[in-house]
């Protein structure tokens, strides 16, 4: 028998919540090195154990009754009947909860139970726990809930109107934020323009649709400590959101935080946390499991932003960008969340990758009766790309300019200010990607391919450019704390406190310590976050998990090498730690040709001087956009990553139908760590960006959702995708680990605009997303769809 | 709720005699996502997956007989359906996904009757008729007379459909079927179009057409049909012949499409038989 | 009512509601947590097992027409200890990002390459179209379905 390869054998077994490697393929960690995932057979052979796969002895269930009407005032709550039915341990409602009862990051405007009103139909009313599933479902329909219906705001126009009823009671009516930043004088600089271009852009809700639901169990023990299991990007926020929230201490609620089956900004926030925390509250010593199902999960999970976006844009008859006017509104529907920083990144982001000496950017952030906008990939950012992309092929069809060079004529370089005015002083690839996308074949052959389409097809190359700043940006610390440890048994054992919700960061962790350490991975060790064991190191948002994350965990290693050394000198008898080196599974005194084994260091190491412990806050930039004062936090960014893609798409000119025939991306990253991870961040990026394109939407009717579930909410499937080519354009981000910075997002922002750009140049300019079939037609036909049917 | 599995049919009719209300599931893709959130649950699903009786194919010489119980994707590996009635082979492939497919019926697809049934307008075309069984006898309907409206059909109280008899198409030489769904697996139609034609020397002499999705039933325009025959399949052809499958078809607008890009889509689908 | 049938090659016997669906026996009662509930309507795959060879939904079966059945799932993918060549590939060929899809999509595939033995990757997305995968664009899945096709001959030969 011939293999191309060894087999794994399945050997070491996990102890508590360590995953240990379980192959035996002898290569060392190394940076660069294209190797598997840590995770990645674990989750293969089915034995990942993600929080819902969590089902704890003599457990209850625990299930929320939604609002179910978008928006009115709570008379009365009768539980009566579902406390009478027998296996219902208690009925929940505003008066049991014992804190604020308040939620949501910045603005803490989320009621955790619904007391006085609703403000959208996914609301939280009252809070059942039951012996099981049918016993709580039987119990939530027993419940019966009056409420007086108020005016619905469904849309962004209606919560603008004078007379709007108020979704919350803000003085501003309900605008939670506005904000303009300004960049020299675009209207002064707009009347010596050539050209100057108008359009309006419209860009869908999305749904995350990670295929794990939002999901937790909770058990508050006797001696009062609750310990929750929750698929959550934020364990260390969570606890001081609970504590506020439910009137508790934070130091006494523990976060265990396994791998999450899928995230992308949608748990980032309070899903189940608060409401798990209170039913373990109010049934002491038991554990509980609270799983929203599919459909509870498009109700009352987070959405992303949908944006109006109005452009004017002025440029010179050569393709020179002189000036930008933008107006952005955001619906965040009926909570906070992250809205104001969403916004805000629209804004810093509103004029692209180019120089554009004058701009001004208005934004609103609004609310309204919809489903509550939140963190997604591309935060805020995905939204504006559609529309400064939209105004760029626009602009070359307008100049007759070929579309890559206008881009490449505007492309920021280092040292210049970028739109909102930060000057670009660390890694800028944008050029070079673009330069790189201009030599490749699916480029330069689009002619010939756009002339040989079948009968009934439309056959176009689009390319976009795009940007997404990295990291919290200012006025809140993009810190980490790493820990590393040496374990009795020679192992390197990593203390992740960033959760890994897909994207992969926990295996890179490994990889870092493994390039620093020089060991393999099966003598390594990875815990994933646990506020009891790993130290607070933020969110798993905003490209920022391996850079701020992995710039400590270097500190550390090097840290703990050092010591390593230090007592080796000790044990061989030797001047001091210098002349070692490390070596698989212990460290080498090159003058001699000594070597000292791990374990034997371990043994002779008190336990605290086998850890290693480092932090690492992010960079921020000093310069500060006008107007950008008014943000508390997430504004602006110094950082950045880029990308330039190419679809070649295919139009059915019966059905509207749009194929995307071939993809292809090009990102700067700075330096990859390690190709495999990061080519899976740009193809999954790439195909939520391509569903943004070309099917998701999330439709209302009167602040109620329509599309409820997997048959209605349009996900890709494998036929629906192409395969995606990625490359790297590997620039140096000097303040970054090995180099690299953060690329989670920035695949997210390109599809739709490069979707976008070929539709432009097959004479089918689109300014309403997705271009579903209907939209497609509609402009092949060139009809207008009614599009007032869903407001946006 | 309770689960029977019978094994045979008549311990099947004896089940029936017990139980006050029973769902009948086939391959439970549609019924159990529905019995999933419906809060009225029956006493009883009879499930049909293991009756024998109800999962053969048989050819005679004009006919191909097809019990109910045959999954999508037994009937996909078929070499009699691909060979003779390829025009449901494409339909059937088109259906849900692969999994959808292994475990969803032909029958259970006809008594769902969605008006976006995949196998529907195909099935229409070929004339096809469904053989009723009961504890009394067997009775048998065509398939347009079945289906009465979305989710209605002349099924009696404990009555199931037993098998799908299909004549086969002689001389027809243009097999076509088309699904516009909102993405290419798992999709429900949005409009459906199948084409059954017989083509001599470029001439149209027979032509069948049908559309689903745009009513509450198979919609099937004999003006559209008449319209093709004597003529050659060109673009200024079709495009009368789209016009008046237009006006007769009769959608509605739902998340999925509104019903002016239904009927445009409609027409558009018969144009395509130009390229073929 | 009483149930019997094959998991994994071992005999196991329950006691079942007829209203419980298979996959929430295969979670709750028998620990077997690999097949994963995403949609809970056959709109996803996650939940996808084989029912005597066949790849099946568990989310839209009842407990109950588990009975007389071979049920294999992902724990019972590998044999002897060494995993099935598409857990293989799917780890090393980058496959895997957040895993949750992961059983359901390699129960699909597998069941594709005991009929097909060197499927296209036109094939392969065919035959997984059933099953959404929301991190990988579906690229390194088709890959890793290529590659353990491949192994499987090499194997055989």
């Amino acid at each position: 028998m011939v293999l191309k390869r060894p087999i794994y054998i399945l050997t070491a077994s996990k102890a508590g919540s360590i995953t240990s490697s379980m192959n035996t393929l002898l290569s060392i960690q190394e940076i660069g090195r294209r190797s598997p995932r840590f995770d990645a057979l674990d989750k293969a052979l089915g034995k990942e154990h993600f929080a819902s796969d969590l089902y704890p002895k003599e457990m209850l269930w625990a299930g929320a009754l939604r609002a179910g009407i978008p928006h009115g005032r709570i008379n009365s709550v009768n539980t009566a009947r579902a406390e009478a039915l027998k296996g219902v341990h208690c009925v929940l409602t505003r008066k049991d909860v014992p804190g604020s009862n308040r939620q949501g990051f910045v603005y803490w405007d989320m009621p955790v139970l619904c007391g006085t009103k609703v403000r959208h139909a996914g609301d939280a009313i009252a809070l059942v726990v039951a012996e099981n599933r049918q016993i709580l479902a039987r119990a939530l329909k027993l419940i019966e809930v009056d409420i007086t219906p108020l005016p619905i705001i469904d849309s962004m126009d209606a919560a603008l109107e004078q007379k709007a009823s108020r979704v919350h009671d803000l003085e501003t009516g309900n605008v939670l934020k506005s904000a303009t930043i300004t960049k020299g004088d675009p209207a002064e600089a707009m009347s010596h323009c050539d050209i100057i271009l108008e359009e309006t852009f419209f860009s869908p809700v999305q749904e995350h649709a990670y295929i794990e639901t939002e999901n937790g169990v909770a058990r508050f023990d006797k001696d009062g400590i609750l310990h929750l299991t929750v698929s959550t990007q934020a364990p260390f926020r969570d606890r001081f959101e609970i504590a506020r929230a439910l009137g508790l201490d934070h130091n006494k609620i523990h976060i265990i935080n396994p791998y999450l089956g899928g995230a992308f900004g949608g748990k980032d926030g309070a899903t189940v946390q608060c409401l798990l925390a209170l039913a373990a509250m109010h049934v002491r010593g038991r554990s509980i499991k609270m799983w929203w199902d599919r459909k509870e999960s498009m109700l009352a999970g987070y959405k992303r932003h949908g944006a109006r976006m109005h452009y004017k844009l002025g440029a010179q008859k050569d393709g020179t960008l002189v000036a930008l006017q933008c107006e952005l509104d955001y619906d965040t529907g009926a909570y906070a969340h992250l809205g104001v920083e969403i916004m805000a990144l629209g804004l810093e982001h509103a004029g692209g990758p180019y120089r554009i000496a004058n701009m001004e950017s208005k934004g609103r952030c609004i609310y309204t009766n919809n489903p509550i906008g939140g963190a997604f990939r591309g935060f805020g950012v995905a939204q504006v790309c559609f529309a400064f992309e939209g105004m760029m092929d626009r602009l070359a069809a307008k100049i007759g300019m070929d579309p890559l060079a206008l881009r490449r004529k505007n492309a920021l370089v280092r040292g210049d200010r970028n739109c909102a005015g930060v000057t670009m002083t660390h890694s800028t690839g944008m050029d070079e990607c673009l330069s790189r996308l201009s030599d490749h074949p699916l480029w330069k052959t689009r002619k010939k391919w756009i002339a040989a389409a079948p009968p009934f097809k439309r056959r176009s190359v689009g390319i976009s450019a795009v940007f997404n700043g990295m990291g919290y940006g200012r006025g809140l610390a993009d810190y980490a704390i790493a820990k590393v440890k040496l374990t009795p048994s020679g192992f390197i054992r990593v203390y992740n406190g960033v959760s890994d919700m897909g994207q992969g960061n926990a295996s890179t962790f490994v990889q870092i310590a493994g390039e620093i350490l020089c060991q393999r991975r099966e003598t390594m060790e990875l815990i994933q976050p646990d506020t009891d064991r790993t130290h607070p190191s933020g969110s798993a948002t905003a490209g920022r998990t391996t850079y701020t994350y992995g710039k400590a965990l270097i500190k550390a290693c090097e840290a703990l090498r050092d010591k390593l050394f230090n007592r080796a000198a000790l044990m061989l008898l030797v001047d001091d730690g210098s002349g070692f080196a490390m070596i698989p599974g212990g460290v080498r005194h090159l003058p001699s040709g000594r070597d000292v084994s791990l374990v034997d260091l371990a043994g002779m190491m008190m336990p605290d001087d086998r850890i290693s412990m480092a932090e690492y806050l992010m960079p921020t930039t000093p310069e500060m956009p006008m107007g950008g004062e008014t943000f508390k936090l997430g504004f602006p960014h110094l950082i950045y990553p880029f990308a330039a893609h190419l679809a070649r798409v295919e139009v059915d000119e019966l059905t509207g139908e749009i194929n995307v025939h071939d993809y292809l991306a090009f990102t700067d990253g700075g330096r990859v760590l390690n190709p495999q991870v990061f080519e899976q961040q740009v193809q999954g990026a790439t195909a939520q960006g391509l569903g943004y394109a070309l099917f998701e939407e999330v439709k209302t009717r009167e602040a109620l959702l329509e599309t409820k579930d997997f048959s209605t909410y349009i996900l890709p499937t494998s036929l629906d995708l192409p395969d995606i080519e990625s490359h790297a354009v590997e620039t140096i981000e000097h303040s970054g680990p090995f180099g690299m910075k953060g690329i989670g997002e920035v695949g997210m922002n390109a599809p739709l605009p490069a979707v976008a750009s070929a539709m432009a140049h097959a004479g089918l300019p689109m300014d309403h997303a997705p271009f579903t079939q209907e939209r497609v037609l509609a402009a092949l036909d060139g009809t207008k769809r009614i599009d007032h049917e869903y407001k946006i | 709720m309770i689960t029977l599995l019978p094994e045979t049919l008549e311990d099947m009719w004896e089940m029936f005699l017990d139980q006050p209300d029973f769902k009948i599931m086939s391959g439970g893709t549609d019924l159990l996502v529905r019995l999933g959130v419906s809060p009225e649950q029956p006493s009883a699903v009879v499930c049909l997956e293991k009756i024998n009786a109800l999962k053969t194919i048989e050819k005679s010489r004009d006919e191909i007989r097809i019990g109910s119980g045959v999954t999508l994707t037994e009937l996909l590996k078929n070499d009699l359906i691909l060979k003779h009635l390829p025009i449901l082979h494409t339909a059937i492939s088109t259906l849900g996904s692969p999994l959808i497919r292994n475990m969803g019926t032909l029958g259970g697809n006809i008594c769902t009757a969605s008006p976006a049934g995949d196998t529907l307008p195909a099935l229409h075309l070929l004339d096809a008729r469904v053989s009723l069984y009961s504890d009394k006898g067997n009775r048998i309907l065509s398939l347009d007379k079945f289906i009465q409206g979305p989710g209605r059909t002349l099924l009696s109280d404990k009555e199931i459909l037993g098998s799908i008899i299909i004549p086969l198409p002689h001389g027809c030489n243009v097999h076509h079927f088309e699904k516009v769904g909102q993405r290419r697996a798992l999709a429900i139609a949005v409009v459906s179009f199948a084409a059954l034609l017989k083509v001599h020397g470029g001439v149209v002499e027979e032509a069948r057409l049908a559309w689903g999705s745009v009513g509450p039933t198979i919609v099937r325009t004999r003006e559209a049909e008449k319209a093709l025959v004597g003529k050659e399949l060109t673009l200024k052809n079709l495009n009368h012949a789209a016009a008046l499958a237009r006006s007769a078809v009769n959608p509605i607008s739902d998340v999925r499409a509104s019903a002016c890009h239904r009927r445009r889509v409609a027409g558009n689908l018969l144009l395509r038989l130009a390229a073929l | 009512m009483n149930i019997k049938f094959e998991l994994n090659g071992k005999q196991v016997q329950f006691s079942v509601d007829g209203s419980m669906r298979a996959l929430d026996l295969l979670r709750e009662n028998c620990g077997i947590t690999g097949p994963k509930e995403g949609c809970g309507s056959g709109e996803c795959g996650a939940c996808a097992v084989w029912i005597d060879g066949v790849t099946k939904l568990s989310c839209l079966m009842l407990a109950a027409q588990l009975h007389g059945r071979k049920v294999t799932t992902i724990e019972g993918l590998a044999t002897d200890d060494v995993p099935h060549p598409l857990q293989q590939s799917f780890a090393e060929k980058g496959a895997v990002q957040c895993g949750y899809c992961t059983p359901g999509m390699i129960m699909t595939a597998a069941e594709l390459l005991e009929n097909e033995k060197m499927p296209d990757r036109e094939m392969i997305r065919k035959a997984i179209s059933g099953n959404i995968c929301r991190c990988t664009g579906y690229h390194k899945i088709v890959d890793a379905v290529e590659d353990a096709a491949e192994i499987m001959q090499e194997m055989k030969s």
